[in-house]
């Protein structure tokens, strides 16, 4: 017998049992309005349902527990105390550190200790200073609805103020703001004229990130690119992941090779999606906060971890 | 292996059949994901613990597979992607990848002659990405196999094979340009569309994602789908692929059964806003 005449056996059989599928599950849906013996059990199984929930709890409290105390013992066992030196120390050891680095801060409610709008410039200039620190000259900050973006000021300033914490106010790392899409980019805490500063090495480029950059952004370039194939002026075949990839390395930006969430769950909040091909996740489960013990975590697990493109 | 030794009992297969379909029963009675995607990761790792050829590995991935969504569908499952190869495994050595399109021929063939999976729970099959990279013998059967499970209407599987969700993005808009290209209609050119522009554009909207092998990257599969804000889980296991059981799948759905009734407020009132 060929294949294909089997095959189109095969496919009889496929549509007799799919029709015999439908009508027990027709005949079982006419069930659940019918006999009160039905209700009944569906209720018995609703009732094994949260049993199950219940025992889930149990296993999750113990969880919970557990990631809060060791992150608590994280939080112990590194601390910066503001001396870059100590970060420095504590990176040195690593095999490899990320070129690219982003980290997503969310704005929490005023109420909880290092919330609010102040907490969250706080955690921005702090995850800012520790990749310096580090040695990484690249940070991109994600935060869903861009509210760093929209007080570039108070960011600028408080940026400025961790970096003389820890650095001295005599050697104060430069860095550098850039918003996408707008196409602008802040230097210092008011050196925007400062050609001295701007010309210089750049300890830290900052790139600030929101919802927008992410899937509005590459609507808008599909609607940019509909415009110009209207016009005649590119062709649909002309539409390829390089030139995609090319425009969005403009407008937005490079992928970053490590993503540090710090949230307690593994959450990407409309990240940018072209731009987590291959990135490394890390979070630690059940913790909210921004530390530098979750962040040197992070560096730790990118170090010993391979990436190989499709192999 | 306890399951070697336990199914030599008489009955075996009926009692297994019997708990599979009181699982799904329960579990229907809560929220069940409706689309899961799975990254299938670690048979090359698998082969080498077992110490079995490579070939062995891939083809313990399947019957895994075969396994797992089995299990979702009964438990009401409408979608799973599953990330068989992705257009980057061309460049693994040559031999590896014969054997994979060998494999996928295998299993195809045999998919559409016994459709067990098929018949069974109906499913439709599909295969996204791009196509015009596999050898031609491959691509028939895969035609094939899409042809004959073309009326089933109960659930679906995407095959990406091979794929990347960069190429599904670019080809989305390039069907979307493309449509613009005689009359231009910026207006309706939104999130959403693009979406729909998707090879999975139709079905319902991921759900879950499955990763194993314990490591913390999408490798470039269904980036679009995963990046919203508190509507989609991500379990990435730190089981390789073949050890991954029917039963850790029955925890990962309890667990998302409980995750969606009880933490889910807050993720409706998003979307409200939204």
């Amino acid at each position: 017998m060929t294949i294909k005449s089997r095959v189109s056996i095969g496919g009889h059989r496929a549509t007799d049992v799919s029709e015999a599928v439908k009508r027990k599950y027709q005949a079982s849906s006419s069930l659940k309005k019918g006999s009160a013996l039905d209700k009944l059990f569906s209720y018995v199984f609703h009732l094994i349902l949260l049993a199950c929930y219940f025992v889930y709890t149990i296993v999750r409290l113990v969880q919970y527990t557990n990631n809060k105390l060791r992150v608590r013992f994280l939080n112990l066992a590194y601390n910066p105390s503001k001396a870059p030196q100590l970060i420095r120390e504590d990176v040195s050891k690593l095999g490899k550190i990320p070129k690219r680095l982003s980290v997503i801060l969310t704005l929490k409610s005023e109420e909880e200790e290092g919330g609010g709008f102040y907490g969250l410039l706080n955690d921005a200039a702090e995850a800012t200073t520790w990749t310096v620190a580090a040695g990484i000259p690249v940070l991109s900050i994600y935060e869903y609805d861009g509210v760093l973006k929209n007080s570039l000021e108070d960011l600028r300033i408080s940026i400025f103020k961790k970096l003389s914490d820890y650095f001295g106010s005599s050697a104060v790392p430069t860095f550098s703001i850039r918003v996408p899409r707008t196409n602008k980019t802040y230097y210092g805490v008011n050196s925007d004229e400062d050609l001295e500063y701007k010309s210089g090495e750049i300890d830290i480029q900052l790139t600030l990130l929101s919802y927008d950059d992410g899937k509005p952004t590459i609507v808008e370039l599909t609607k940019t690119m509909a415009e110009l194939a209207n016009k005649k002026e590119i062709s649909p075949k002309d539409i390829s992941i390089k030139l995609i990839d090319s425009e969005l390395v403009q407008l937005i930006g490079y992928e970053p090779d490590l993503i540090v969430l710090f949230t307690p769950t593994l959450d990407l909040q409309g990240y940018p999606p072209w731009h987590i091909r291959l990135s490394e996740f890390y979070w630690e489960p059940d913790n909210e906060d921004v530390t530098y013990a979750i962040f040197l975590r992070a560096l730790q697990k990118y170090s010993t971890c391979k990436i190989n493109v499709g192999k | 292996m306890t399951e070697s030794w336990l199914s030599t009992f008489p009955g075996y297969l009926a009692t297994l059949e019997a708990v599979k379909r009181l699982f799904a029963n329960i579990i229907q009675t809560g929220p069940v994901p409706q689309h899961i995607g799975f990254v299938m990761d670690g048979n090359r790792r698998f082969a080498k613990r077992e110490n079995i050829e490579l070939k062995e590995g891939h083809n313990a991935g399947f019957e895994s597979m075969a396994k797992i969504l089995e299990i979702c569908y009964e438990c009401g499952v409408k979608s799973a992607t599953v990330f068989a190869f992705s257009i980057e495994n061309f460049k693994r050595n040559k031999m590896e990848v014969m054997w994979l399109m060998e494999l996928a021929k295998a299993r195809f063939t045999q998919i559409v002659q016994n459709g067990e999976l098929c018949e069974k729970y109906g499913i439709q099959i599909r295969i996204i990405g791009d196509k015009s990279m596999l050898p031609k013998d491959v691509l028939e059967v895969l035609n094939e196999a899409e042809r004959i499970t073309k009326e089933n209407t109960r659930a679906i599987l995407n095959v990406a094979f091979p794929y990347t969700s960069r190429y599904e993005m670019t080809n989305a808009l390039k069907n979307i340009v493309s449509e613009n290209v005689d009359t231009l209609d910026l207006e309706a050119i939104t999130e959403k569309y693009v979406e729909e522009h998707l090879y999975t554009g139709d079905q319902p909207p991921l759900d879950l994602l499955i990763r194993t092998s314990g490591v913390g990257r999408l490798s470039d599969f269904m980036l679009w789908q995963v990046s919203k804000k508190g509507e989609v889980e991500m379990e990435l296991s730190e089981k390789l692929w073949p050890d991954l059981t029917p039963w850790d799948i029955c925890w990962i759905l309890i667990k998302y059964s409980f995750k969606r009734s009880y933490h889910n407020n807050t993720v409706s009132s998003l979307k409200k806003v939204d």
